[in-house]
């Protein structure tokens, strides 16, 4: 908590990596060496991001002591992302993050995505990858229906990316969410791993205690749209996931369930599921919930263009057939067991007398997203009731089946992050669900006011400096280990998070424990260690500069 | 006439150059509007879709072309991200920034005009000695300061006034007259106008302050003060009357640039006016929304100046008679 960034530079790695540097070999002269080139460390702005620039400053110091020279450059969010996602050979290494959602509970997204060589041109592969092996691991996962069995894979997959190190993972960071236990039974508050209290089952199960009967939450972001074929920002989702049902919701102990359906069977090849729906479900204007509702927000988004941002969701389904009035079955061309996750507890229930008239009239090159339709029906908890730029009010549905307890929930956009923890302690707000300042002031206002409960959570996310494994030097794998294990993460957590956040390195965070190899969390550390890997890997010091191994240059 | 039509032409003109600059710099600026799509799961198609969408895809001559030909027609565009009409998303902002805007401005000038000719007046005594460090101070202060400061004093500590937003969470009104026609309102409008009008008021106190000293020494006051005439009848409706001229204009020229210069007190107390707006469309690439508030802006700032120019007609007959020479 209390480990200064002077103190963090004393008792780091630099300090002792220096006196070791002596131990590397001086150059063997025979054989002339190339310096490494000059490196950029691109971060967010310091005023936007000021851990992440934080940390990204004390890595670089680290590494200039490692005979590297590195400088730290700071761009807004936009910039970054177009150096880094659309420009992918022009840079070296960057700051980034991932962020938590519910459908990560499963280690899928993070697992496939991230590092499997499919994605390196366009997706999220965007340090450039490569590793058969680890395609076949991740590939293999996915299809593994015996949980113990994938468990097993999941577990191989971290300790190739331990091994491998294309990102020099930092610090799986602590949300903190608040709330005003007296007007809240605090018993009612749901803990989901990695979510934290901020999730659907709080939000359905949560018990006033007195008059106040409404919910209100806070976002920092203005809202986009709320529009159940677009994801188009943090705040929107949540209002999109409360509007409408879903086929399945992620449980308590962060595994899918059925929800809008009541059973969801997959035969022994895990090729075809038979989704019986729940009975009695109505949409907000009347209107009963049909099985070829279901079926239609299933199969809507498969057309082109008409829901981009889910049709890579329900690409697996090859086939979808109505069985009877409560049943149909969906096909899968092979076995997905993140399916349940990934797909059907992301879908909204979308009413076909509604969108069906509307897709239809989508004029030539416009999707589902840019559709307005006012009303917002959807089957869910909530009922849309009005939205504006400063709030949305959403009223409780008192026949659902998963009824909420409050009468209201208003999202309120606060920008201002001090406000946001005045109007908790004003009563403005009484539940703070978008806090990104200082945790220690949240919890000193806690302490101070005496009614507020603070949760804290391990993210499913995290924050981490990701390696270019396209460009040299950072394609060798040996190189990148030695670059990661000269930083230490737990006095980064301390120095540049103030202690709120838990080490990291892996892909898998510990906040879904079943998932997670502790083991990775055993890394070599000390400069001995450091120094001896870069001298096994033939990487040497020359007047202060770390040099290429004999005979590897550089074409930049 | 003539000089009223040629003003206008003139802030036609500078409209659309204005216009113009800021078509291209939106669009030179680094930054893909697609950067803020990429944490979703998007392929190449899908990308190319988006641009395709966008318009993105032509010639940036064309997109020119395209965008002047929408202006004229009173056609702002669709933001990129709203998925709505620039003109409906401006509108659905504006009224809050104007009513807030213009609060602070009428709160900041009277107060500023009335203490910068009290302070004339009683020009060398401590009550000067006291005003002006005073105003020169609070006109120094970070406006995101000094809105912490109110925020933090009146709000969380006395707990006289919300924290932010415009309205109480939850509250519905049948119309926007309704709403902002309410007690609530003006509870919540109190410390953003305060703020404002903490950090508008220099500049008034002290062009008023200094033309009042000028003015009081011109000739027709002495005459006034030896025909006998009341202190107050000379510094209210001869020398305040003169020296308010530059004030005028001062005030015009300030409702323009208030507009979108309030994105730091929006931000503070969660204002939902055009200012925020503002600092998202740029951060997020949203030309068409970027560009259509910016051009809105200037809109109204042209407007004000034009009518600063007309203001001054009618307030001085010596600019009226060289105009009409």
């Amino acid at each position: 908590m209390s480990i200064t960034r002077r103190k963090f530079l004393s008792t780091s790695a630099s300090g002792a990596l220096v006196a070791s540097l002596a131990g590397l070999p001086k150059v063997a002269l025979a054989q002339a060496t190339t310096p490494v080139r000059a490196l950029t460390l691109y971060s967010r702005a310091q005023a936007a991001n000021p851990q992440q620039y934080q940390a990204a400053e004390l890595i670089a110091q680290v590494w200039s002591d490692l005979g590297l020279d590195v400088t730290v450059s700071g761009l807004p969010q936009n910039q970054l992302s177009d150096v880094v996602w659309y420009n992918r050979d022009s840079w070296d290494v960057t700051m980034w993050q991932m962020v938590g959602r519910p459908e990560r509970s499963d280690p899928d997204e993070f697992v496939m995505n991230l590092f499997h060589s499919q994605n390196i041109e366009v997706g999220y592969n965007f340090v450039g990858y490569n590793n058969p092996e680890y395609d076949r691991v991740a590939e293999a996962q996915r299809l593994e229906m015996d949980r113990e069995a994938r468990k097993a894979l999941i577990y191989q997959a971290q300790e190739i990316i331990n091994q491998d190190q294309p990102y020099l993972f930092l610090v799986y960071p602590t949300k903190s969410y608040a709330f005003d236990k007296t007007v809240f039974d605090a018993a009612t508050m749901v803990n989901q791993p990695g979510l934290g209290i901020k999730n659907f089952l709080s939000f359905t199960n949560v018990q006033p205690l007195g008059d106040q009967k409404d919910l209100i939450m806070n976002t920092a972001n203005e809202l986009n749209a709320i529009n159940p074929y677009y994801i188009s920002g943090a705040g929107d989702s949540w209002m999109t996931e409360l509007i409408w049902d879903r086929i399945m919701r992620i449980g308590e102990d962060g595994l899918p369930k059925p929800s809008g359906a009541e059973s969801v069977t997959w035969n022994d090849e895990g090729t075809l599921a038979t989704i019986t729906m729940r009975e009695g479900m109505t949409f907000h204007d009347g209107e009963p919930v049909r099985v070829e509702d279901l079926m239609f927000s299933l199969q809507s988004p498969q057309q082109a263009g008409v829901a981009p941002m889910y049709k890579p969701f329900v690409d697996p389904i090859v086939a979808l057939e109505k069985i009877d009035d409560r049943t149909f079955t969906l096909e899968l061309a092979q076995p997905n067991a993140a399916f349940e996750t990934s797909t059907l507890a992301k879908l909204n229930i979308i009413p076909e007398h509604i969108w069906g008239p509307l897709l239809a009239n989508l004029s030539e090159g416009e999707s589902a997203e840019a559709v307005l339709e006012e009303s917002r029906v959807g089957s869910g908890p909530f009922k849309f009731n009005r939205w504006n730029q400063s709030e949305v009010v959403l009223d409780a549905v008192a026949d659902h089946f998963a009824a909420p307890k409050v009468e209201r929930l208003i999202m309120r956009v606060v920008l201002n992050v001090e406000a946001a923890l005045g109007m908790l302690r004003s009563g403005e707000l009484n539940f703070l669900t978008d806090y990104t300042g200082d945790p220690q002031l949240l919890i000193d206002a806690a302490a101070a006011d005496g009614d507020i409960e603070v949760v804290d959570v391990t993210d499913i996310g995290f924050q981490y400096l990701a390696f270019n494994c396209r460009r040299a030097p950072f394609d060798d794998p040996a190189f990148r280990r030695a670059l990661s294990f000269a930083v230490n993460r737990r006095l980064i957590t301390g120095a540049a998070y103030n202690g709120f956040g838990r080490p990291a390195n892996s892909h898998v965070s510990p906040a879904l424990p079943f998932w997670y190899d502790a083991a990775t969390e055993e890394v070599p550390m000390g400069m001995d260690v450091v120094t001896a890997m870069l001298e096994d890997a033939g990487y040497s010091i020359v007047d202060g500069a770390l040099h290429y191994p004999a005979g590897v240059s550089e074409q930049y | 006439m003539k000089y009223v039509l040629s003003r206008l032409f003139y802030s036609i003109l500078v409209l659309w150059i204005v216009g113009t600059i800021l078509f291209f710099m939106f669009r030179l600026m680094p930054g893909s509007p697609l950067a803020a799509f990429i944490d979703q799961t998007t392929t190449l198609e899908q990308q190319q879709a988006l641009i395709a969408r966008f318009g993105l895809d032509k010639s940036l001559f064309e997109q020119y072309l395209i965008f002047i030909q929408n202006v004229l027609q009173g056609d702002l565009g669709q933001s990129f991200f709203h998925r709505r009409p620039v003109t409906d998303v401006v509108m659905e902002a504006l009224p809050n920034t104007v009513i807030l805007t213009m609060s602070g401005l009428v709160v900041a000038y009277v107060f500023g005009v009335l203490a910068g000719a009290y302070l004339a007046w009683r020009r060398g005594t401590t009550v000067e000695g006291i005003g002006i460090p005073l105003a020169l101070a609070t006109r120094a202060a970070p406006e995101f300061w000094l809105g912490m400061v109110l925020l933090a004093f009146f709000s969380f500590h006395l707990g006289w006034f919300p924290a932010g937003g415009a309205n109480t969470v939850g509250l519905s009104y049948d119309s926007e007259w309704e709403r902002i026609f309410t007690l609530d309102y003006l509870r919540h409008l109190a410390l953003p106008v305060l703020t404002l009008a903490i950090y508008l008021q220099g500049l008034p106190l002290l062009l008023m302050r200094s033309n009042m000293i000028e003015i009081l020494q011109e000739e027709f006051v002495t005459m006034g003060k030896m025909k006998g005439l009341s202190s107050r009848t000379i510094v209210l409706n001869h020398a305040a009357r003169n020296a308010m001229l530059p004030v005028a204009t001062a005030f015009a020229l300030g409702v323009g640039s208030a507009i979108g210069g309030n994105v730091v007190v929006e931000t503070i107390f969660s204002w939902p006016g055009i200012g925020r707006l503002l600092v998202n469309a740029v951060s997020a690439s949203d030309y068409p929304l970027a560009q259509g508030a910016f051009l809105i802006i200037t809109a109204v700032l042209i407007a004000m100046n034009f009518i600063a120019d007309m203001t001054y007609h009618l307030l001085d007959p010596r600019i009226r008679l060289a105009a009409s020479n």
